[in-house]
């Protein structure tokens, strides 16, 4: 029966070249929103690497001018003691501008023994960001005092650039070259540890690659944010003070105080709201689709109402005659996704936008099933009405 | 072979309710070739669609080749058909999708039990029969109307039926080809002993047959 519904469907292809189409640019729209949803799945499910509960970060312009680099630090060590003795500050730490869940972002180069990337994320940060943000140490150990006298600078990396370079071995104690391209590194920095990734961009972006550098003299000078952990419940009364302390010591600076809980649900935004459109647009085009395939399947069958007759004249019971048309449906929608995973394999053979080959084996996965079952459920009605077709009348109107 | 008894079909709509066949008993023997007549309208279809288990009487009881079949389910129904019946119409009903060779193995198709080599070699043999064997490849647009008729007995007769049941088979082609036609159709009841119930407006064509049943606003007048 197979061969005979092959030939049918064969000798009929260009009838069928429409609906096959369709089917084929379904599969691949339906794939592209899927690897999507799949990468952005597997993200969330990844850990923060940091606990952005009750942290709050202030943003300000660095208004004490002096060439002197002691004063400068002294001018900073006091604030930071100033900000350690309010009630409700648990933890304060200078850090580069590019805080997670902000919208900033520094971005560099990293090189090991021939291998480059880039887009790596840098932070300069201070022996106590570990403490205020919670990062996860998965290696070695965070910055101290002693880390000045090194004599290759010391980083810290995050996982995924440990695992890009190292895999599983052990990173701490490697040399990393700062350059995009070997033999062009201005030096050789040693990785002193390895921190969980910290999805900076929210909970639907990845980790990504990071290295922090840790703040060294008159590197205040380029700072221009504190993060401060606070004690659970911290008020706005708690927040005007902290303001003022701060307002009051940086004469002449603005100060802006925000909190990464809401910065979060902000940087969730600018991934949710395309991922909505494309998920309202497919779902849009899958109504569409499942319409015309409604249509031209109960279009078939009013046309085929002798063939139809005669199939059951010759032999065919009611529901056999459904299945077969239902069958027909599904040989097309597999010849469409022959057509549409030869498409869909090339992203993760070709490396297109650098994602897991997993994420799109899963959603052409998905969208296969996806497609099988609109193809069903489409053909599923017509073919019960062709199963109610009376054979007499049938062929009495041919 | 075939016997029915007291048939009576009525078509009921909202407000109109039709009498298509008034009480019609007739026995078919094994091996007969009866004729059906009577003017447009008189029931003659619809008998033949009785008698093809295509329709079901409002009343009346049918015997088919000593199997009673008012009891009898979907599938029954459409195994009996395969089984035991062929079906021959006016406008032939081939598929234009399929070649010649496919539209005759079409009945066997829905026979689990013969293979495939077993279709396309009966197939063959039922075109060798009507004399298309040269023919297997073409298709039904391809074809004379002649040609298609001679198609469709091979299909109704490519699962060895014992009844062929055929609604004007003549009907759409000229004299010359309704004789070619009426041949075959005599000697598949000669030879193989086949019993054929043939719908016709043609006297001469019916005149050929062994007797011949007059139907008159679907009630049976000889």
């Amino acid at each position: 029966m197979f061969k005979h519904l092959f030939k049918l469907i064969w000798n009929k292809k260009k009838q069928n070249f429409l609906l096959m189409s369709e089917i084929l640019f379904s599969f691949l729209v339906l794939f592209a929103v899927f690897t999507l949803l799949v990468y952005y799945y597997n993200n969330y499910k990844k850990p923060m690497g940091f606990e952005y509960q009750n942290v709050w970060v202030i943003s300000y312009n660095n208004s004490f001018k002096t060439t002197n680099t002691d004063s400068l630090d002294t001018y900073y060590e006091t604030l930071s003691q100033n900000l350690r003795a309010l009630p409700g500050v648990k933890e304060i730490s200078y850090c580069s501008d590019n805080v997670p869940f902000l919208q900033n972002t520094w971005q560099g180069g990293a090189n090991y023994k021939g291998m480059q990337v880039g887009g790596v994320n840098q932070y300069t940060v201070d022996d106590t960001y570990d403490r205020t943000m919670t990062t996860q140490l998965l290696e070695g150990r965070w910055f101290n005092k002693a880390d000045i006298v090194a004599k290759n600078q010391p980083i810290i990396i995050s996982s995924d650039l440990k695992e890009k370079f190292f895999g599983t071995g052990q990173a701490v104690g490697k040399l990393i070259g700062d350059g995009d391209q070997p033999g062009h590194d201005k030096k050789l920095m040693k990785v002193i540890g390895v921190i969980q990734g910290i999805k900076a961009k929210g909970d639907y972006a990845p980790a990504g690659y990071a290295v922090y550098h840790r703040t060294d003299t008159g590197s205040y000078r380029s700072l221009g944010k504190i993060v401060v952990r606070v004690n659970e419940g911290a008020t706005a009364a708690f927040e005007a003070r902290l303001y003022k302390t701060m307002a009051n010591y940086m004469k002449n600076s603005n100060v802006e105080i925000e909190h990464l809980t809401n910065k979060r649900v902000d940087a969730n935004y600018f991934t949710l709201v395309p991922m909505i459109v494309l998920i309202i647009v497919g779902g849009f085009l899958i109504i569409n689709v499942a319409l015309g395939l409604f249509g031209v399947l109960w279009y078939n069958i009013n046309k085929r109402r002798g063939e139809i007759g005669l199939r059951r004249a010759v032999g065919a019971t009611g529901s056999s005659v459904s299945w077969q048309l239902i069958a027909e449906s599904m040989i097309l929608a597999t010849l469409s996704l022959i057509l549409g995973t030869f498409f869909a394999v090339q992203m993760p053979l070709l490396n297109v936008f650098d994602l897991a080959a997993g994420i799109y084996l899963v959603a052409m996965a998905v969208a296969i099933i996806f497609i099988y079952l609109l193809v069903f459920l489409c053909s599923l009605y017509p073919g019960k009405q062709a199963a109610a077709i009376y054979p007499a009348v049938a062929l009495h109107e041919e | 072979m075939i016997s029915l008894q007291n048939i009576e079909k009525v078509y009921r709509t909202n407000t109109v309710e039709t009498l298509a066949l008034n009480s019609i008993s007739l026995n078919i023997a094994k091996g007969e070739f009866l004729s059906i007549m009577g003017p447009s309208g008189c029931g003659k279809s619809t008998l033949l669609n009785i008698m093809g288990l295509l329709d079901a009487p409002s009343k009346g009881n049918i015997k088919i080749a000593d199997q009673t079949t008012d009891k009898l389910n979907d599938k029954q129904l459409a195994n009996f058909r395969n089984q035991k019946l062929g079906f021959i119409f006016q406008s032939y009903h081939l598929i234009n999708d399929l070649a010649v060779l496919d539209n005759v193995e079409l009945p066997l198709l829905y026979r689990s039990s013969v293979s495939a080599k077993e279709r396309r070699q009966l197939a063959t043999e039922a075109l060798e029969k009507v004399g298309l064997a040269n023919r297997v490849k073409h298709f039904p647009n391809q074809l004379s109307g002649g040609q298609k008729q001679r198609v469709a007995i091979a299909r109704a007769i490519v699962g060895r039926p014992e009844i062929i049941l055929a609604d004007e088979p003549t009907g759409n082609l000229d004299s010359a080809m309704g004789n070619e036609i009426m041949d075959i159709l005599m000697k598949l009841n000669q030879n193989d002993g086949t019993t054929i119930v043939m719908v016709t407006h043609d006297e001469n064509m019916a005149h050929k047959t062994h007797r011949l049943v007059r139907l008159f606003d679907g009630s049976q007048v000889q």
